[in-house]
């Protein structure tokens, strides 16, 4: 079912992980011990950089849950009617989204195992791919939106619960593009001739390029990220740059929001800094809008708001963007204190960027 | 304690003085004019007053003949009427005690008795009587039983409300259950719309008085309400009467006392007639009031060693037709005694010319008459007098700042000098004295463009009122002192003025921090108490003690404001509240820190809670003459608030530990209920066998877990100790066959059985281990002390 079945479980292997996790419980129990849960501290201060992989991975600092407290036993309770949820689940080879398994909490006979709000059930999803090495997808847990599009010169073939779909992502497909499914590894790529990867922030651009034509005239796989990506769209990115051997760039807006958006598909997330190795693209790069677009091209602009200026500070002090090139970018924009969207372009007619901007820079970085 | 019966024959007093002033009108007229002073302004506070006078006369005639009080009040609907009945089991009265006691309005009353008693609280139960006849027009019964003797006497008394004599109308044999004591009947217009009051006065009575036992009945009340005795409490301390306090008199006391006294000399009346008043005290009050009545007298530097001729040959000369030798060596002498002297004043010259003169007439044959004497001392005053100015300047120099110019003292100075040279004696009181020096200043600021501003004008006066001297002169005889209000006066603002030990505090009696616990415990269903008294304190000439309680949770009432109960020399205080300093002080103590709810952070807290502050006082100062509330007095605010606080630690200390006793409790709940829930879904889950987690439990719960272990014929029993303070454990194994090598453990064979007993202290998160070996089969059962139930697992 998938393309790299070595470091993916099967459903049954995902059962057994999570059984583990519960017998582990149920030893420290059975040894008098106080049943414990340890994981990685997610936060900025505790990601580093994998050399190996290129991306950024958890640190060595662990918080530890214990049933000492009740709050700590709630969480592990929690995570105890989940596996068996997602056991059952597994067993049965269904699926059920994130937002299900909130409701679903409701009809647990305890009222402490249920969940209080959906962002504690998404962590304690995420706290548990952490804890046994299993992906979320493995779990069949898909979140509630799906996937961004893709529109470019690309032959698939997709698994769907009605049989395999073989889909050319320009040939049969709309004006919007080719959905990107929940799991991604259900595709398997048959043919292309795409020469790179363009991972498009905003669906006013995204638009734009293709009315123009962009992907044909380039061949370009325009992505469409929606705002910040979800695992899916950067899982597929990732696989595109591995086993298609294409170059990934990335076009958002130029404020410090939209930076964060390039770092999650090159360096990973925070967030799911545990499965970075799996969707981030180390060699993304970044096309614009860079604050030195902003003063070159005098775009039209708005003033820095305190909170983005605070973002950007906060980039100034994340792991991922200490490089020579984003250091000088922020610097650049915090000294200008302005910030311009993808749609500022415009302000040099509709076609600049597919005849001038877009061709100009790609032509810079060497890939076209 | 004087009570009713041992006051017969007193009957001076303020009070007594009133009735006097009003005989003239009718008693009747009197009581009408002043009941609302009297307590008996609306027929539903006049049954309140009623009850009051009569439960503190009950307990002061118990208290006083030394037996533990047990009053009986009961009000019944009597047709238009109500009928108060109020018994003791107090000594009885005689048919002649009778009419006094109750019958005589305003009869010797205890407004200045230098006592703590309940009397300075009302009126007296006479008031009672004169309300109940005047209203009724029925007669007071009265029976009572003498103790020792077989039958009890019945009279029915009637005040005449013309000449306010008392008569018995009725006097009687008759028979009582009580072994002995009073009952008195009075039927009255009332009403029973103050019913909380009232039961509320006789539960705080009951609450201030753990040592009596009270019943009360009203036709409210299903069955009566009984009151019992606290069981430890004893009769209060006897208290002294002591007499009044040089610092707390005022000056109509003080003329009554100095009209009334015997003592002839100002030093004989302080020390007969007020308490902590020696020899030496009563002489620094002359001193101070002789500074005041007569003045001192201002002492000079004599002139300087080569001015020396001018003493000498001015006295010389003033001495004629002695001898020239007498006269020389009389010169030289005065002289020199002169120069021994520091500073000298007038009268000092005058005893010195008086010794050298008697010196004189010793030696020879001169006799130096007066005459010749006030010469000599005129004399040598006026040479020590001839220049003042640089003794003044020196004087002022001294006490001003550096900054003020030489022309300027020199001003003073000599401006000074010139209002002496008025007076031949310089004696002058510190008023004069300071006139002097504000008219000198002032014409110095006028004339020399200086300035002397208060403080520089007070620094000079201090500084020439310590150079001055007081004089030798008696006051005055005490007779005389009481005819002249003045001259009382000042002999009042010299006693204030003196520093005096405060008055001895055995003339108190407090209830002590334990009965107020023990009377709100036995009144209260609460969840906690605590009680505080402080030492005796002292405000104006008067000591008094303040004692405070509190109780809280249980029964009491958790909506709304806290009880405030006061009390006053172990007498409620019903009425007025809000005007009474107690009130003021529970309002300004932030209560949030002891962790009472107060709305706003200020005012009366909220809670089930009630908090008593009783003043134990000789004269507790009460804002009216109704005697409901406390006056502001500083000192006593102080104490009341200290004690408060002292009671409020120790509530706070136990809502801390209740509420951590809480949380604990509440994790516990919880993790109770968690923690089976995930063992069973992780048995279901694995699909393992069952789980036992007590152990965990044990860790979990921060509890001490007594585990047993056998590895072949050794036993190990491990306790260990999950809380974060030590443990004490007494462990008990009891074994069935004899353990071997138990390492310190004590081993009692009984009956085929082994006790072993261990008793380790385990330290926080520390684990203690007791091995033994029992080499043959056995069963074991232990035992642990020591450690309270929910926080001990056992799994031995």
């Amino acid at each position: 079912m998938s393309t790299d079945s070595d470091t993916t479980p099967d459903t049954e292997e995902a059962r057994e992980q999570l059984i583990d996790l519960a017998a582990d419980f149920y030893d420290q129990f059975a040894d008098g011990e106080v049943p414990t849960m340890t994981i990685p501290t997610r936060t900025k201060s505790n990601i580093v950089f994998d050399e190996d992989e290129q991306v950024w991975v958890y640190g060595d600092r662990n918080s530890t849950r214990s049933a000492k407290t009740v709050s700590g036993a709630e969480k592990i309770l929690k995570a105890v009617y989940t596996i068996d949820f997602l056991s059952q689940q597994l067993e049965e080879d269904r699926s059920s989204t994130l937002r299900e398994l909130y409701y679903l909490s409701e009809s647990w006979d305890l009222d402490e195992a249920q969940f209080n709000t959906q962002d504690e059930s998404n962590n304690l999803i995420e706290d548990l791919e952490i804890v046994s090495d299993v992906k979320r997808e493995d779990f069949h847990m898909r979140p509630e939106e799906s996937g961004a599009k893709v529109m470019g010169p690309l032959l698939l073939r997709e698994q769907t619960n009605r049989g395999d779909r073989e889909i050319h992502c320009q040939d049969d497909v709309g004006q919007g593009g080719y959905q990107i499914p929940n799991n991604p590894d259900t595709i398997e790529f048959l043919d292309n001739d795409a020469k790179f990867v363009l991972c498009v922030e905003t669906g006013g651009m995204r638009d734009r390029l293709v009315e123009n034509g962009f992907d044909d005239e380039y061949d370009a796989l325009v992505v469409h990220l929606g705002g910040q990506p979800a695992r899916a769209t950067r899982r597929l990115i990732k696989r595109l740059h591995d086993e298609l051997d294409l170059p990934v760039t990335v076009f958002t807006d130029g404020d410090p929001w939209s930076y964060r958006i390039f770092g999650s598909v090159s360096y990973g997330s925070i967030k799911s800094a545990h499965l970075s190795e799996y969707l981030a693209t180390p060699e993304a790069q970044f096309i614009g809008i860079r604050p030195e677009d902003i003063v070159e091209y005098e775009l039209p602009t708005d003033p820095l708001s305190d909170s983005d200026v605070n973002a950007l500070e906060s980039e100034l002090e994340d792991p991922r963007f200490q490089t020579d090139f984003w250091e000088e970018q922020i610097e650049l924009q915090l000294d200008i204190n302005k910030k311009a969207e993808q749609q500022a372009l415009a302000s040099r007619g509709l076609d600049f960027v597919t005849e001038t901007y877009l061709p100009e820079r790609l032509d810079e970085m060497g890939i076209l | 304690m004087t009570s009713y019966q041992s006051r017969l024959g007193e009957g001076e007093g303020i009070a007594e003085e009133l009735a006097e002033s009003q005989r003239a009108i009718s008693i009747a007229e009197f009581f009408e004019k002043n009941k609302h002073m009297l307590g008996f302004d609306s027929e539903a506070r006049a049954l309140v007053t009623a009850v009051k006078e009569a439960v503190d006369n009950a307990l002061d005639a118990c208290e006083e003949a030394g037996i533990l009080p047990d009053i009986y009040v009961e009000i019944q609907e009597s047709g238009d009427y109500y009928k108060l009945v109020v018994e003791d089991n107090g000594p009885g009265i005689t048919k002649e005690q009778a009419p006094k006691i109750f019958g005589k309005l305003l009869y010797g009353s205890r407004f200045h008795a230098r006592e703590q008693n309940r009397g300075q609280q009302g009126i007296g139960i006479s008031a009672a009587v004169l309300y109940s006849q005047l209203t009724s027009g029925k007669p007071a019964k009265i029976t009572s039983r003498p103790k020792g003797q077989d039958e009890a006497q019945y009279f029915e008394l009637i005040v005449d409300t013309d000449t306010n004599e008392p008569e018995i109308s009725v006097d009687e044999t008759t028979t009582w259950e009580r072994p002995h004591g009073t009952r008195i009947e009075l039927e009255m217009e009332a009403n029973m719309r103050a019913r909380s009051t009232l039961r509320d006065y006789i539960q705080d009575t009951a609450v201030v008085n753990p040592h009596a036992r009270i019943e009360f009945d009203e036709p409210g009340l299903d069955e009566s309400l009984k009151f019992e005795r606290a069981e430890r409490a004893e009769l209060p301390d006897e208290t002294e009467e002591i007499r009044p306090h040089p610092h707390g008199v005022e000056l109509g006391t003080l003329l009554k006392m100095l009209e009334a006294t015997d003592s002839y000399s100002v030093s004989g009346f302080m020390q007969e007639e007020f308490t902590r008043v020696g020899g030496k005290t009563a002489d620094s009050v002359i001193a101070n009031f002789n500074d005041r009545h007569y003045g001192r007298g201002m002492a000079w530097q004599p002139p300087k060693v080569n001015e020396d001729a001018d003493i000498e040959a001015a006295v010389e000369d003033a001495v004629a037709n002695k001898g020239a030798e007498t006269t020389a060596t009389f010169a030289a002498a005065v002289c020199d005694a002169i120069h021994d002297c520091d500073r000298v004043a007038y009268h000092e010259v005058e005893a010195i010319v008086d010794d050298a003169a008697e010196d004189a007439e010793a030696d020879g044959d001169t006799t130096f008459g007066s005459t010749v004497r006030e010469n000599a001392v005129d004399a040598a005053w006026g040479a020590v007098t001839a220049d003042l100015t640089g003794d003044l300047y020196a004087l002022v120099d001294d006490v001003t700042t550096k900054r003020k110019d030489d022309a300027a003292i020199e001003g003073l100075a000599s401006r000074l000098a010139d209002k002496f040279a008025d007076d031949g004696r310089h004696r002058l009181t510190r008023d004069e004295l300071r006139g002097y020096i504000d008219r000198a200043a002032d014409m110095t600021e006028e004339q020399d463009d200086a300035t002397y501003g208060e403080t520089a004008r007070e620094n000079v006066l201090e500084a020439l009122w310590t150079a001055a001297e007081g004089v030798p002169e008696e006051p005055p005889k005490v007779a005389d002192i009481a005819d002249d209000r003045d001259t009382a006066s000042e002999l009042l603002s010299a006693m204030r003025e003196t520093d005096i030990i405060a008055p001895p505090t055995d003339c108190l009696s407090p209830i002590s921090a334990e009965l107020v616990e023990e009377g709100l415990r036995k009144e209260f269903d609460a969840d906690f108490y605590a009680a505080s008294t402080r030492d005796a304190s002292v405000h104006g000439g008067d000591p008094f003690i303040v004692e405070a309680g509190i109780a809280y949770g249980g029964e009491l009432e958790s909506e709304g404001a806290v009880d405030v109960m006061r009390f006053a020399n172990r007498v409620p205080l019903v009425y007025q509240r809000g005007a009474c300093a107690t009130t003021d002080v529970v309002k300004s103590i932030r209560w949030r820190n002891y962790n009472l709810d107060q709305p706003g952070g200020s005012g009366i807290p909220k809670g089930p809670a009630v908090i008593m502050v009783h003043v134990a006082s000789t004269n507790v100062p009460f804002t009216s003459e109704s005697k409901d509330a406390i006056a502001n007095v500083p000192e006593m605010e102080d104490e009341i608030e200290l004690a408060i606080r002292e009671a409020a630690r120790e509530l706070k200390s136990y809502l801390n530990k209740r509420r951590s006793m809480q949380q604990r409790r509440e994790k516990q709940d919880k993790l109770a209920t968690i923690l089976p829930e995930m063992a069973e879904k992780l048995t279901e889950v694995t699909d393992n066998d069952e789980l036992h987690i007590d152990d965990s439990l044990a860790r979990i719960m921060n509890n001490v877990l007594v585990e047993r272990e056998i590895e072949d014929d050794t036993v190990r029993v491990r306790i260990e100790n999950n809380d974060d303070t030590n443990a004490d454990v007494e462990l008990t194994d009891i074994v069935t066959a004899e353990p071997q090598d138990t390492n310190g453990a004590t081993v009692v064979e009984m009956d085929g059985e082994w006790f072993v007993k261990w008793s380790p202290t385990v330290g926080a998160g520390e684990t203690a281990v007791l091995e033994y070996s029992v080499t043959d089969e056995a069963e074991f059962t232990v035992s642990v002390d020591g450690i309270e139930e929910e926080k001990l697992t056992v799994n031995a």
